[in-house]
């Protein structure tokens, strides 16, 4: 059997993947957990005195959370599975891997597994937000300085 | 079922579609001229289509909410009016905010009957308005 021949039947075989399908259950979803982040959003500014451009950190700080305790629970993972990127995308999808590469560390220490795995997926995102904002913020304080623009 | 569909969206999308403006403007102690004033000021910006505003003392806090297509030129619309209404009247202290938390909290002073109270409350809000964290 020559390669060719090999991948013609290989293609035969594969079940084909139901994109449309998933991209409605990833915009299902991913919509569903949007909305939950807009009523955290106006419980917050309704109880609490968060205005629309407060009440945002807030809510992202609350909505990590929960993905946290969804994934130790082992809740998000099915969740994962049956919306793919509608799961991953929003910010929920953040606080998953902070946690879910902590669990798998686990088996190796709490030091060495747990602490070195923990920002393995996610570190990357926290370093470039940090340093992103940190460039940014002594860029507009040049400016401010020079009296180009206000704060 | 078409039939309740219809029922429902047809009431649903004529609601949405019509540009009618809501204009509230409250205010105890100041006269009948000034509010007709500034709620035709606020009348006179097309974008908006809710405004509340709460005069108290020398206090004004005006809460807009401007048409989702025009969204992105929130905050031009916002200080386009706060500047015709500072020009106008230069002694009072305003504010123009197009924050919806600003609007739910207006809309409660608007039956609030106590001077001392509002003015307090608008000068808490306004307070909340500037914060940035």
């Amino acid at each position: 059997m020559d390669p060719q021949e090999y991948q013609q039947i290989e293609q035969q075989n594969t079940p084909p993947t139901p994109y449309l399908k998933n991209c409605l259950k990833a915009f299902l979803v991913g919509g569903i957990i949007c909305a939950i982040g807009q009523a955290i959003t106006f419980l917050y500014m309704i109880f609490f005195d968060f205005t629309d451009k407060t009440a945002g950190n807030a809510t992202v700080a609350t909505m990590v959370f929960i993905a946290m305790i969804l994934t130790g629970l082992g809740l998000y993972r099915k969740l994962g599975a049956f919306a793919g990127a509608g799961s991953a995308v929003p910010v929920t999808g953040f606080g998953n891997a902070v946690v879910s590469a902590a669990i798998e560390g686990k088996t190796e220490g709490w030091v060495l597994g747990v602490g070195g795995n923990m920002f393995k997926l996610a570190g990357s995102v926290i370093l470039f937000g940090v340093g992103s904002a940190f460039f940014i913020a002594l860029i507009k304080l040049i400016l401010v300085s020079m009296g180009v623009v206000e704060w | 079922m078409k039939k309740l569909a219809a029922i429902v969206l047809i009431p649903l999308f004529l609601i949405g579609c019509s540009s009618e403006q809501t204009i509230q403007v409250a205010g105890i102690t100041t006269d009948e001229e000034k509010r007709a004033e500034i709620e035709s000021l606020i009348r006179d910006k097309k974008d908006v289509y809710t405004g509340t505003a709460i005069m108290a003392e020398d206090e004004v806090l005006i809460a807009i909410q401007v048409n989702p297509w025009v969204g992105f030129k929130e905050q031009k619309v916002e200080k386009e009016l706060q500047k015709e209404i500072e020009e106008k009247y230069p002694e009072l202290n305003v504010l123009v905010s197009s924050d919806f938390k600003m609007h739910w909290e207006t809309q409660k002073l608007l039956e609030e009957e106590d001077e001392k109270k509002v003015t307090d409350e608008v000068k808490k809000l306004k307070d909340l308005a500037k914060e940035e964290t």
